[in-house]
């Protein structure tokens, strides 16, 4: 019986191939997406856990920080040992389209905090008294091409500020990009005088963590928070959890349609071996054993394909990684340089996986295989009658409805969960409803006159199960595309729309690309609002606001909304709300600020703006597509009122009547300080900047897209290989009466192109339901925004003429083995 | 890392570079001849010179058995050159080393701190001595001092009483550290403090009484470039008498400069030239740990006078590497002559393991 | 009609064999012959150059005037497609297609008006008694049946040439000879001429000259 299954292998190589290589492309994406993040995600954790040295509890305040003066409090309370003020930020490079994160902190007290973050060499922390030093750890100085004594530019407001890079931390200290300063450099380099935004503390042994930080939290100002170092590295994890699980829900569709590969190869392939089979139920094989050799070979290409998928993914990550980075264009990891992070349980885990999804593609075939009377089995003309059997219609049926129901349940723990399962079972539900679905449409079909046409029908006719086989494998992958075309083609027309209400003006003028110091002052935003050619100039702030100590900071933009007319400045979901007078002043949430923080239109929430905490009002939910830990809109007269911060980061200009564009961008350059550093963009250039980088975060959905491609043209390849070389006789039959090799070309040409377009037809189905669920369910619950419905048909329509032309090529070329000489002699073969 | 500071600016009794330049924004008062200290003023801090310490050693008895004590405060004042408006600037930075040397232990126990002075947390008050690291501080009210250690490891709480007047070092507080004269510090000693308070070990809180010695020594320029480190002892005599001697070597161990000063119970003063001191090695310890040999033990000979210098125990090597970057040996001693003990008081041994420099 | 001239054919690889050497014979219009011979001696080679399904590598074969080793492989077909009707051991109908669907299958080849088609199926069918049969799938006939079927498909669009390669050697004697009969019958009325490939000397017995083919060559019978 091993034989017979060896030989089968031998006889086929190129089936089993294409099985082993679906299996490994879904192992290998796994592998590689689950490599890429734990990598990065550790690394992130590392870094927060670095960072904080051996400090129990991290206080952390907005961007804007807090009064220096909340230092000696916490300094002083009995149950710390040692405190270290900090000021953290992304600071813009100057000359480069990037930032440098540096932490400006004490480096005397980082020996009680944070020992291993600073360098032996003795007389570095004078060195760094000097108010122009920074220390670079070795990853950022390898990134930056500097060396200790070299000169490092950063800007500030709108500045350049040079700093001299004093020396290196030690190697191993921190892995990523951090520059390090004394925290009186950096208050007083950066413009942070008077102002913390992070102190470390490292706490008196038998101090009980978790009740001194509920006692801590109750003396800190609004906004500040004290958090577990721990808790910090795990921010990352949360905060990626639904992006991570998307990723690892795209592998394992990979795998589920490598499952189904392995399906309709070990499905033909018992359909071909009937008779082996029945002679070896014959000569005395039982079922169980048969079943269980059946179940065996599907068990052998999981286990090969797997370890090729594993070995693949190993490789893609370290490749991603050392040359594309761990943030795979999502943002999320931006800047952080992680080295694979490889736990051998993951490897198994997807090893393990990969065999299983195989099994499980097999089992059904050998089952069936080996229920099956011999005697019956050894008849001619019995591959239909196999799969006769198979009643699937209400099973499908049944699932395709909970998919349905189930794509209405709410996220689960945030996640959702419920989401991907109605995808996985509408998908399953397809291919459930397929056999009695081709039928019923392949009965349809009338029968022409050409003879080859009509053998072709005929044919589909009469073998519908079959033929659903390679329909549903065009199904999932047909359906699988055209969701995510659906989802991202969605996401992109939203966004564009967004980008062109976000963007009214004709210039846009920030302080700086990246980085969280660059600014315009008072006196320089009078100077753009008096360049010529400049009509109206309006201008934005962008701070921080740390609302819950386990999230990331939201954004506060104080720019031009007004209360009277908030829709005309934020894409509001709902109608706006109108403020009465006596109502705390109206403040504007993002979606993803109102379903973190359960803000609603209405509420009166208080928020920490400012020092002083105040009420403010929910006036409305807009839609954001720009800041993934949400954002919330103030005006900005209200905001300069309640802070007295007259800072900007953006403006936006409108020309007066008759000005050019490049006129006034030469304008306000000669008019602002190292202009060369800012950007002074056109709306289009703004435009564009956002959809590039929308494009770079799917380039991965594109690349599995193609993958899904792949793998749909791999079944139809597989199915029809098979059958094509199940129909040798017939095929020689038709030599026999006189068909051409052409003939019988475009006989398989036909049935191709048929099951093709049954295929994409259905697939174009399931993949507008599944795309739907995509778009409303999954993506408004790992991502919190909304979108509208944005179908491109041109593209859909483009991608299903490829689909069946390459279907059609593929049964042809596969087919090709059935025009040879031997067709001619296996018709009078004895059997 | 704190000891990177001290190891650059002041490692233990002072490392102060000489420079040439010097600072716009940080102008360091120069130490000249003819100064008149007063006291108590001068026991207060003294932020335009750049390095300044009050330093205390001394013996305690604890149930008859010996035990030997450190509390250091420096004050160092970093050569900044930019005048940077951020209360964080570090315009004095403080710094404090805790010793204990208990022979049953066999080797010190220590701690250290720094900070930079600001927000309450630390700093050195003028006119009168007051200098505090968080909890860490060391205070005068009127003729007494205390002072308050705590760490992980143990807890000093201890006070000091003044018996005698101060003991002005060098030419009336004016001490040459070598050949040029802008090499100097103002110097002045508290010797026989009547110490009472208590040490907590283990748990464990001991009620103490005790001897020590404080010196007090502020200066801008104190280690010469030739000299590369120091030894000194302090010793309290028996009936009242006190010895202060130190000498400075050059690159070849030998004697680079020298100084100190006899005080008899009377408060007769007799101060020593650089040639009537001389610190003649008679044994070496080599510490397994490090690997630096220290001569633990002198023959030190001031004018007409010739004491022997024996340690409480060999190894009281401090080693602040990880924190101060240097190693250095300070320790609990006995002075005897003719073999009979005369007096208890410490030894420090400075740039044996490396030349104490920036 | 047919007229064959020393044909010779081997096959190639690694056991290179001559399969037939010398084989000239002829038949005219109206004549239903039979070869027969052991297994292996060339019975179906011969067959398959005969309908040009190989190429031979010595000598001619001239179907009604056509030099068929002068045409190529498209040329080859088309003309079996017209003028060359088979019946096959196995019958090898095509499992999908119906009775009349089988029957019609060298009409549609051949580009014969659908509705004309359908009458010439017709008559066929009832020709072979199976008239009831034509909308049933070739799984529900018996073997006899079966070959009925194949013969009218064989000769719906009236070849030239009828060529049987042991049409027999799966039926029961007594199916056997009513299929011979009916072959006999078919071939004398639809076809140009018949050749019958056999080993079985019932079966040849039908005809109207037996040919022994051996591996010297081709012999009339010692007796007809």
């Amino acid at each position: 019986m091993h034989a017979l299954i060896a030989g089968s292998l031998r006889e086929n190589p190129g089936r089993f191939l294409l099985a082993i290589a679906a299996i490994a492309l879904g192992v290998a994406l796994g592998v590689a997406v689950h490599l890429i993040n734990s990598s990065a995600l550790n690394e992130f954790e590392l870094a927060a856990r670095h960072l904080a040295g051996e400090a129990d509890l991290v206080v952390r305040g907005p961007r804007a920080g807090f009064d220096e003066a909340l230092y000696p409090r916490l300094a002083r309370l009995p149950q710390v040992e040692a405190a270290n003020p900090a000021v953290e930020l992304e600071v813009p490079l100057a000359g480069r389209q990037d930032s440098l994160r540096i932490i400006g902190f004490d480096p005397l007290r980082a020996a009680q905090v944070q020992p291993s973050l600073l360098p032996e060499r003795a007389g570095i922390v004078l060195d760094l008294f000097d108010a122009d030093a920074i220390l670079l750890s070795p990853a950022a100085a390898e990134w930056l091409h500097l060396k200790a004594g070299d000169p490092l530019a950063v800007q500030v407001g709108t500045r350049k500020v040079p700093l001299k890079v004093a020396g290196l931390l030690p190697r191993g200290a921190y892995r990523q990009r951090v520059g390090v300063m004394d925290v009186a450099t950096a208050q007083w380099r950066l413009e942070r005088l008077g102002r913390l935004n992070r102190i470390d503390l490292r706490l008196k042994p038998g101090t009980d963590v978790a009740a001194f930080r509920r006692e801590l939290q109750a003396m800190l100002p609004a906004g500040v928070h004290a958090v577990a170092p721990d808790t910090e590295g795990e921010r990352a994890a949360i905060l990626t959890r639904a992006y991570r699980l998307n990723l690892d829900m795209l592998a394992l569709v990979a795998l589920f349609t490598g499952a189904f590969l392995v399906f309709s190869a070990q499905v033909l392939a018992a359909l071909r071996r009937r008779a082996q089979l029945a002679l070896l139920r014959a000569l005395g094989v039982t079922r169980g054993a048969l079943a269980v050799g059946l179940v065996a070979e599907g068990a052998a290409i999981g286990a090969i394909g797997s370890l090729f998928g594993v070995v693949l993914g190993y490789a893609v990550a370290r490749y991603a990684l050392s040359v594309v980075g761990a943030d795979l264009g999502a943002g999320y990891f931006r800047g952080i340089a992680a080295s694979l992070n490889a736990e051998p349980q993951a490897l198994a885990r997807f090893f393990t996986l990969g065999v299983l999804f195989a099994v499980l593609g097999a089992a059904a075939p050998a089952w069936q295989a080996a229920r099956r009377p011999p005697a019956r089995a050894l008849r001619a003309g019995d591959e239909e009658e196999g799969l006769r059997k198979v009643h699937t219609l209400w099973w499908g049926v049944a699932l395709l409805v909970s998919g349905m129901l189930l794509a209405a349940a709410p996220a689960m723990n945030g996640l959702p969960i419920a989401g991907y399962i109605a995808i996985g079972l509408i998908l399953l539900g397809a291919v459930l409803v397929m056999p009695q679905l081709t039928g019923a449409c392949l009965a349809r079909l009338p029968s022409p006159a050409h003879a080859a046409a009509g053998i072709a029908i005929a044919q589909l006719k009469a073998t519908p199960r079959q033929v659903a086989l390679s329909v549903a494998a065009i199904v999932i992958s047909f359906s699988l595309m055209v969701s995510m075309l659906i989802m991202v083609g969605s996401f992109r027309g939203s966004l564009e729309t967004w980008l062109e209400r976000m963007l009214p003006a004709d210039l846009y003028l920030r302080a700086a690309r990246f980085g969280e110091t660059a600014f315009f002052t008072p006196a320089e935003q009078a100077r753009i609002a008096a360049t010529p050619g400049v009509g109206r100039v309006e201008f934005v702030r962008a701070q921080t606001l740390l609302l819950a100590p386990e999230r990331p900071p939201l954004t506060l933009l104080a720019g031009p909304v007004d209360a009277g007319d908030p829709g005309s400045v934020l894409p509001l979901t709902a109608p706006a709300r109108t403020t009465r007078p006596e109502e705390p002043p109206p403040v504007w949430v993002s979606e993803v600020a109102a379903d973190f923080y359960g803000f609603r239109t209405g509420d009166r929430v208080q928020l920490p703006i400012g020092d002083a905490p105040r009420l403010y009002t929910i006036a409305g939910v807009w839609r954001d597509y720009a800041r993934q830990n949400g954002a919330i809109a103030i005006n900005r007269g209200t905001y300069v009122k309640v802070t007295g911060d007259t800072l900007v980061n953006d403006a936006a200009v409108w020309l007066a009547p008759g000005a050019s564009v490049t006129h006034v961008q030469r304008g306000l350059r000669e008019r602002l300080p190292d202009a060369a550093r800012l950007e002074i963009a056109t709306t289009r250039e703004m435009r564009d900047l956002s959809l590039g980088a929308f494009d770079r975060t799917f380039a991965i959905t594109y690349a599995l897209e193609i993958a899904a491609i792949l793998i749909g043209l791999f079944g139809v390849s597989v199915s029809f290989s098979a059958q094509a070389l199940a129909r040798r006789r017939e095929f020689g039959v038709l030599r026999h009466l006189g068909m051409t090799r052409r003939g019988i070309g475009t006989l398989l040409g036909c049935e191709g192109t048929l099951v093709a377009a049954l295929g994409t037809a259905f697939g174009l189905a399931a993949g507008c339901g599944v795309g739907l669920i995509l778009i409303h369910v999954v993506n408004r619950q790992s991502f919190h925004w909304s979108m509208e419905l944005h179908v491109s048909w041109l593209p859909i329509a483009g991608l299903a003429a490829l689909i069946v032309a390459a279907a059609a090529v593929t049964a042809v070329w596969s087919g090709r083995a059935a025009m040879g000489d031997d067709v001619v002699r296996a018709v009078h073969e004895d059997w | 890392m704190l000891a990177l500071l001290a190891g650059a600016l002041c490692a233990p009794k002072a490392t102060a570079q000489i420079t040439s330049h010097e600072s716009r924004v940080t102008p360091f008062a120069p130490v000249v001849p003819g100064y008149r200290m007063r006291f108590p003023d001068d026991e207060g801090s003294h932020p335009d010179f750049r390095i300044e310490w009050w330093y205390i050693t001394g013996w305690l008895e604890d149930a008859g058995k010996p035990l030997g004590f450190q509390i250091t405060f420096f004050r160092a004042r970093p050569e900044l050159k930019h005048d940077n408006p951020s209360a964080f600037a570090p315009r004095q930075i403080l710094i404090a080393h805790a010793a204990l040397s208990d022979p049953a232990h066999g080797r010190l126990i220590h701690a250290q701190r720094a900070a930079r002075a600001g927000f309450g947390l630390a700093g050195a008050d003028e006119g009168r001595t007051r200098v505090t690291i968080d909890d860490w501080r060391l205070q005068q009210a009127d003729t007494s001092y205390r002072a308050q250690i705590g760490t992980r490891d143990f807890s000093l709480d201890l006070a000091f009483e003044a018996t005698q007047p101060p003991m002005k070092q060098g030419r009336d507080g004016f001490s040459r550290k070598g050949p040029a004269p802008e090499s100097a510090s103002y110097y002045y000693s508290l010797p026989h403090l009547l110490v009472s308070g208590s040490v907590e070990r283990e748990g464990k809180t001991l009620r103490v009484s005790g001897s020590a010695w404080l010196d007090h020594e502020w200066s801008s320029q104190y280690l010469e470039k030739d000299a590369t480190g120091w030894d000194w002892i302090g010793i309290n005599l028996d009936g009242g008498a006190a010895l202060m001697a130190f000498r400075m070597r050059d690159r070849q161990g030998g004697h680079y400069w020298a100084g100190g000063a006899l005080r008899d119970p009377n408060g007769r003063l007799r101060i020593f030239s650089p040639d009537e001191v001389r610190f003649f090695p008679r044994r070496e310890w080599k510490s397994a740990r490090t690997g630096t040999s220290y001569p633990v033990s002198f023959l030190v000979r001031a004018g007409d006078r010739e004491f022997a210098i024996e340690p409480l125990f060999d190894d009281q090597e401090h080693d602040t590497r990880a924190s101060t970057g240097t190693i250095y040996w300070e320790g609990a001693v006995r002075a005897l002559r003719d073999g009979k003990p005369v007096g208890l008081g410490y030894l420090e041994l400075t740039g044996y393991w490396r030349r104490l420099s920036l | 009609m047919l007229r064959i001239d020393n044909l010779g054919k081997s096959y190639g690889g690694a056991r290179s064999r001559e399969v037939l050497r010398d084989i000239s014979f002829e038949i005219r219009r109206g004549e239903y012959i039979a070869i027969v011979g052991e297994s292996g001696v060339g019975k179906s080679t011969l067959l398959n150059l005969v309908a040009g399904l190989e190429v031979p590598d010595r000598g001619g074969i001239s179907l009604d005037g056509v030099e068929l080793t002068a045409l190529d492989d498209t040329a080859r077909t088309l003309l079996r497609r017209s003028r060359i009707g088979f019946v096959f051991q196995a019958f090898h109908l095509l499992p999908h297609l119906t009775v009349a669907q089988n029957v019609a299958l060298p009409l549609s080849l051949n580009g014969i008006d659908p509705a004309q088609a359908a009458a010439r199926v017709a008559s066929m069918l009832d020709a072979i008694g199976l008239t009831a049969a034509s909308n049933v799938y070739p799984r529900e006939l018996s073997g006899g049946e079966s070959q009925r079927v194949a013969i009218a498909r064989a000769l719906a669009h009236r070849p030239l040439l009828l060529l049987a390669d042991e049409p027999t050697g799966n039926l029961d004697p007594a199916t056997a000879s009513q299929v011979l009969a009916l072959l006999r019958d078919q071939v004398k009325r639809e076809s140009g001429a018949g050749i019958l490939v056999t080993h079985s000397a019932v079966a040849a017995a039908t005809t109207d000259r037996v040919l022994v083919l051996t591996a010297e060559g081709l012999r009339p019978a010692a007796s007809a």
